[in-house]
């Protein structure tokens, strides 16, 4: 009775095995990223199941990731072929069963679920194919070829290619309709390391030590050079960028607008002091020697004559016509009213030296997988503007001159070694008042000692008052200096060449209007923009009128 | 000992009179009433929102030099100044903003010590 028994089991394990074969799918072609075509093949493997005849299976895919575009059957001369497909469905697997078991699936769509084997689903498609031939279909031979269009994911509410496309069930049948037991291998189709494709919202942060960031703009271009991408930066030095792709390689640019109102602010009498200084001391360029600057990019950004990233008296002295409003005859790269010479790059590496070069690297790639790459910190820096009043001051260490180079007679730092941010304050008095002969009095009143330079640019009304004269008392070795940049804004100053005389004290400077109508008074007539003042030592001097 | 009832009775109406009603009863005529202030020192402006320029009328305690000072509204930053000699009471001038930026701004009146006796503020548009 054992031995019966033992018989019974085995043939019943034999049976409950014997015949069965596969259905496998899988890529032709590996494919990278969004937009590149999936060869999708589908192929018979006999496995130990019987001859097949008919074989009709049924899959799905994911729409919202994969394009349809066109399937090519692969059946042999003579065997019908036919396709169908429904958008918009979802196959449900019949409970409490192995999803792999594509004839237990079929069974179940055919005889068991009724209405319930599919429900509505938009971000799938259901694609059928049946094939029927009068001979055995070769082990190995594929059934049929299908090819997609790979989606950006961005948007379609998945995170990745996972489980894309799928097969819900499989029909093997023998010539005389016996059903041949059938799994499907693998269980779902995904795809991996698919690069590209939007990458979203891109931002833009805009390192400078300017106030106004509005004034600010951006370009981004792709590897050809072309502009794909320009905006502004709002207020807060911020730029929401979108329409980038994954895995592409751009660059970035900031650029000030050239009609911004304070221009005539940025290159001053302290960037002049440092200029000189530096033709004095140095005239070294990146390759080290002695120099009274801290960052390699200021032999770039004090190179406003442009013969290449060397500061020398003619970049000085071109300086110094600017600010007296004398026209050199060079074409300068000063920054001033009308004009802007920007430097940018990405932060991290503003102002770098490589190779004895400075750099402003610009590229960028986004990664759909690294979240920190789909942002960027864009610095930005002005010719000229070598004390940083208006451009970002380097924070890359490769960008910074060694102490050793560094002289300590005049610095902007007050010790070799230290960065540049040492400024002083001191008190003056700038006031107007009509005079005994109804002139109007502007005086600059100072104790400040050891200032061997000054500026203050003035605005006042052009509509009500005249420049007639600037009276200097500034002692008998300063150079002065007073131009009218513009209708309404007049610059004036001093600068000693030499470093060594200063500003004498008491009121070194009084402007002298003529009212065009009658005034009783002259409260908002003139106003102060720039007033500054720089040390014999390089320490900029900020005014603060009480 | 009526005389003394009397005069008992005026004493205490003055006594019930604010410095307010006395300058209410006593305006300088000459200005207008926008420009006018109660007290006895300060600073006003005809309008709050200027776009050219603006009466002032500055109310003084004595003769002397007095600072008018401009700051701007946001950093107090002093960016326009000037210096009057003017004579106690009620002195009125201009303000003139067609050269300053659009922004809001702070007009202040000090003494020639930089004392404030005043101030108010208001807005180039």
């Amino acid at each position: 009775m054992k031995k019966i028994l033992l018989l019974l089991i085995s043939v019943l394990f034999t049976l409950s095995t014997y015949g069965q074969s596969e259905i496998n799918y899988s890529p032709v072609y590996s494919v990278t990223k969004v937009g590149d075509t999936l060869t999708m093949k589908f192929q018979y493997n006999k496995g130990d199941g019987g001859d097949l005849t008919l074989a009709q299976f049924d899959f799905e895919y994911n729409n919202k990731l994969l394009s349809y575009i066109s399937s090519t059957s692969q059946a042999p001369t003579g065997a019908s072929y036919a396709r169908n497909n429904w958008t918009g469905y979802k196959f449900n697997p019949k409970a409490d069963s192995d999803e792999d078991d594509m004839d237990v699936q079929y069974t179940w769509w055919k005889d068991e679920a009724g209405a319930n084997s599919y429900s509505t689903s938009a971000d799938w498609s259901v694609e059928r194919t049946t094939i029927q031939h009068s001979t055995a279909y070769v082990d190995g031979n594929e059934f049929v070829k299908y090819q997609f269009k790979i989606k950006d994911k961005f948007n379609s509410g998945y995170d990745n290619y996972n489980n894309i496309i799928k097969m819900n069930w499989a029909n093997y049948q023998k010539s005389d309709g016996t059903v041949i037991q059938t799994i499907k291998s693998p269980s779902t189709q995904s795809l991996t390391g698919i690069e590209g494709g939007n990458a979203g919202s891109f931002t833009i942060n805009l390192k400078t030590a300017n106030s106004v960031k509005t004034d600010y703009s951006y370009t981004i271009k792709n590897s050809a050079g072309e502009s794909v991408a320009t905006g502004t930066f709002d207020e807060s030095g911020q730029a929401s960028v979108s329409g980038l792709e994954n895995n592409v390689t751009y660059t970035a640019e900031a650029n000030l607008a050239e009609d911004a109102t304070y221009l005539d602010e940025v290159v001053t009498v302290a960037d002049l002091a440092l200029v000189f200084a530096e033709a004095i001391g140095a005239g070294s360029g990146p390759s080290g020697g002695s120099t009274t600057f801290d960052y390699f990019i200021q032999d770039i950004m004090g190179d406003v004559v442009g013969d290449g990233g060397v500061v020398d008296f003619q970049d000085s002295y071109e300086i110094l016509a600017y600010l007296q409003g004398v026209t050199s005859g060079n074409t300068n790269l000063i920054t001033q009213d009308g004009q802007t010479e920007d430097y940018s790059g990405i932060e991290s590496t503003y102002g770098a030296v490589a190779n004895n070069t400075v750099t402003f690297a610009k590229s960028f790639t986004p990664l759909d997988s690294d979240v920190s790459t789909k942002t960027i910190d864009l610095a930005h820096g002005l010719v000229g503007d070598v004390n940083f009043s208006h451009s970002w001051e380097p924070t890359v260490n490769s960008g910074e001159k060694a102490t050793s180079a560094q002289t300590s007679s005049f610095r902007i730092s007050s010790a070799p070694g230290s960065k540049f941010s040492s400024t002083e304050t001191a008190n003056i008095d700038l006031i107007s008042e009509i005079n005994s002969e109804g002139q109007v009095v502007f005086s600059i009143n100072s104790d400040v000692e050891d200032m061997v330079g000054s500026q203050f640019n003035i605005v006042y009304d052009p509509n009500v008052l005249s420049l007639e004269n600037v009276v200097f008392d500034t002692g008998n070795e300063m150079t002065n200096f007073s131009n009218i940049v513009q209708e309404g804004l007049v610059r004036v100053g001093s600068f000693d060449q030499n470093v060594s005389a200063t500003v004498k004290q008491g009121t070194p400077y009084k402007l002298i209007f003529t009212p065009l109508e009658t005034i009783d008074n002259t409260s908002g007539l003139i106003s102060f923009r720039v007033k500054e003042g720089v040390k014999a030592d390089g320490t900029q001097i900020n005014f603060i009128i009480q | 000992m009526k005389k003394i009832l009397i005069l008992l009775s005026l004493f205490l109406m003055m006594g019930c009179y604010q410095d307010d009603d006395l300058v209410t009863l006593y305006p300088d005529q000459d200005v207008p009433e926008s420009l006018q202030i109660k007290e006895l020192i300060g600073i006003k402006l005809e309008n709050t929102i200027v776009t050219d320029r603006v009466a002032m009328n500055v109310k003084l305690p004595l003769d002397g030099k007095y600072r008018i000072k401009i700051r701007h509204g946001m950093n107090n930053e002093l960016i326009s100044q000037e210096m009057i000699t003017a004579g106690e009471g009620d002195n009125l001038l201009k303000v003139y903003v067609a050269s300053l930026e659009k922004s809001g701004y702070l007009i202040q009146l000090t003494d020639e010590f930089h004392n404030v006796l005043g101030n108010q503020s208001f807005v180039v548009n």
